[in-house]
């Protein structure tokens, strides 16, 4: 492996890694908030991505200010989910019932993209897809930047939404400890609601920031939630800072990995170590007392 | 269903009990009800190979005996420890390729291939098993999805050994068959393996492994303190789970005789197990056989009538989502607790009088001011124990 080859593959990894660690805060937050592993994160995922590809190439518009609407429309429909879906099942079941109900979620809205926009690829095409500057001489593309910075952006709005502020420091409470939580006066049910729709809202995000320069399919979100699901449990489940941290290692170990064995062969990274976390340490490298138990 | 009237039998030893004898006579209703449907079911099976009128709709027989075998196979993990693995198509998967990978390189029998092919899947299972259930509930669940993507991508990648994409061409274990018999054939063979995981089943639900798995569903942590060997009894019903799904998988290979690792190794899969043997009732010998059949029926319906548009999936999720939010128990609990309503209150407490009953204790040489020893327990049913 030439030097320029292992650094071009070193900073796409992290562009990478970037994506993969708000989409897995995202995940991650869910199930600090609500106990539950939500499966439909990365069909949310595709449906916006979809709704950046339709907006760009029927109306014309930069898919970046699709932005404007996903993120409320998708805030909105993770507070409905979980007012309306999540909220209604067992708190005995919770976890396990919770799983095949955003599974259910995950297959109507992808048969739903499928039935509306058909099985077919898709991409967008934009002025600047072909554009691509040079670091330390690996040739790195425009949109794979603009992806990675929305993403750190993201990321760096929801620490600082988390630390700084009361809502933050409610969903924070929530997710340590509901019965506590609730002692001092927070109103879960609705802090879980919203920390609900944050988590979508991410999705959004993330999904935007994929349209950019992937191409897109239906099934596709099968390919995303199993490395997603890999990262929040080697993190650690419910522990952000533990899922970004395994998102950026893994996601480098995959760009790394690409070279020598080809793209297939690489994704079975994040399995690999999520057999090694289980077998190792079952509660993830960094999370705490919570993972313990799910 | 059994074991109720010997319970019965042995709490009301006192003489004179007419309101009994009326439970007693409903359950014996019950029994004798269970038995018909029994016989009917399989005289059902039985007939169904030539009352079918065409080739296509025995097909459609067969599809949906193998997918009462593998939601009956799940159910030996989802229902008697209430973990919920989505991702059993990967046994199914690794039966159906392990059959015809030993078929097409070692040339043995089909069926000694199958056979073997199922021992292959225990022995895999056991290292992913012992993996998997080192953690619970959510984490389950994920390291069960995550084997079988992980199982898509290496058949998908491996082309040299697995045939990859383009697939690999299992040879017919009975090459002079013609189509319509060769589909009679295996509906047989499909409703003798299902025959054998229903008697398993019921076996294990009646014996003292059974209950303990049960107690593990119910509570885990009481269920280890009374001393259950958890994890060894969960792996074991895990490795019988994923075996018996090989095995489905494995008849399936000989006899649908193409395999393709999107369909054998799919989440879809996967969740259509979850979703019969929910629809059905986990809880019930028969519950993922009532399960497969609805959703079978309704999955071939949907294909005739759609054809090959993704709007099956948007059937499947809304299907499996209503099922979640509203029959978590399934249909077979429903459908018993409507019946019930209709029928003799048997366990009513109001079946016996204050009076009655001091006639009965005083008949039985019991004193008075002790009335309420004694009396006729409500028995919880079967069902309900579970």
């Amino acid at each position: 492996m030439t030097g320029s080859l292992l650094i071009q593959s070193l900073i796409l990894g992290v562009l990478l890694g970037g994506l993969y660690a708000l989409l897995a805060a995202g995940l991650t937050l869910y199930f600090g908030v609500m106990r539950v592993v939500m499966i439909a994160h990365s069909a949310f995922l595709i449906l916006a991505a979809y709704l950046a590809w339709f907006a760009s190439s029927t109306l014309g518009i930069d898919p970046l200010l699709t932005l404007v609407v996903t993120v409320p429309l998708f805030f909105g429909i993770g507070v409905l989910m979980q007012r309306l879906l999540i909220r209604r099942l067992r708190p005995a079941t919770l976890t396990m019932m919770s799983v095949l109900l955003t599974f259910a979620i995950a297959l109507f809205i992808e048969g739903l993209i499928g039935f509306v926009w058909g099985g077919t690829q898709r991409r967008i095409q934009l002025p600047y897809s072909s554009a691509s500057i040079e670091i330390f001489g690996a040739r790195i593309a425009v949109v794979k930047l603009i992806a990675f910075g929305l993403a750190a952006l993201s990321l760096l709005v929801l620490y600082l939404l988390m630390k700084h502020t009361r809502f933050g420091q409610a969903l924070r409470a929530t997710i340590q400890h509901p019965e506590a939580a609730q002692l001092v006066g927070i109103r879960t049910d609705r802090v879980a609601g919203l920390g609900f729709g944050l988590g979508l809202a991410t999705a959004a995000l993330g999904g935007t920031a994929l349209s950019l320069d992937a191409t897109i399919y239906p099934s596709l979100h099968w390919h995303w939630i199993g490395p997603l699901m890999a990262i929040i449990v080697v993190g650690g489940l419910g522990s952000i800072p533990g899922a970004a941290i395994a998102a950026l290692v893994l996601g480098v170990g995959q760009s790394l990995l690409q070279v020598p064995l080809g793209t297939t062969w690489a994704q079975t990274i994040f399995y690999v170590a999520l057999f090694v976390t289980l077998m190792v340490r079952p509660q993830g490298f960094f999370g705490g007392r919570l993972a313990q138990r799910f | 269903m059994p074991n109720a009237s010997s319970t019965l039998a042995t709490r009301s030893r006192g003489p004179a009990q007419t309101p009994a004898d009326g439970a007693r006579r409903s359950r014996r209703n019950r029994q004798i009800a269970s038995a018909l449907a029994l016989v009917v079911g399989v005289a059902v099976v039985a007939v169904f190979p030539f009352a079918a009128p065409d080739a296509y709709v025995l097909s459609a027989g067969v599809v949906i005996l193998s997918y009462a075998c593998t939601a009956t196979s799940w159910n030996f993990m989802g229902g008697f420890t209430g973990y919920i693995s989505l991702g059993h198509a990967a046994y199914f998967g690794l039966g159906a390729y392990g059959t015809g990978i030993i078929v097409r390189d070692l040339g043995l029998p089909s069926f000694l291939a199958w056979a073997l092919a199922g021992l292959a899947v225990a022995i895999i299972t056991i290292p992913v098993g012992i993996a998997a259930l080192r953690v619970r509930g959510a984490s389950f669940v994920i390291v069960s999805i995550a084997f079988v993507l992980i199982l898509l991508l290496v058949f998908q990648a491996w082309g040299s050994f697995t045939g990859g994409s383009s697939g690999l061409v299992v040879p017919r274990p009975f090459p002079d068959l013609m189509r319509p018999e060769h589909h009679r054939v295996f509906f047989y063979l499909f409703a003798a393996l299902l025959a054998v995981m229903l008697t398993l089943w019921w076996a294990i639900s009646r014996s003292r492994f059974g209950i303990g798995l049960k107690a593990i569903r119910e509570d885990e942590d009481k269920a280890e303190a009374l001393g259950i060997p958890t994890r060894n009894y969960k792996l074991v019903a895990y490795v019988v789970s994923a075996t018996l799904t090989g095995l489905a998988g494995g008849m399936y290979a000989l006899w649908f005789g193409d395999l393709d690792p999107i369909f054998q190794f799919s989440i879809l899969l996967g969740s259509y197990m979850v979703l019969m043997a929910l629809l059905g009732g986990i809880r019930n010998l028969f519950g993922p056989l009532v399960g497969a059949v609805i959703v079978g029926v309704a999955l071939e319906i949907f294909k005739l009538e759609f054809g090959d548009t993704q709007f099956h999936l948007v059937a499947t999720g809304l299907l499996l989502a209503l099922v979640v939010l509203f029959m978590p128990d399934g249909i077979i609990p429903a459908v018993q607790a409507g019946l019930r309503r209709f029928g003799p209150q048997s366990s009513s407490i109001r079946e016996m009088t204050a009076a009655e009953l001091a006639e009965r204790n005083a008949a039985a040489g019991v004193s008075g001011d002790s009335v309420f020893s004694g009396g006729p327990t409500p028995t919880p049913t079967p069902e309900e124990k579970r």
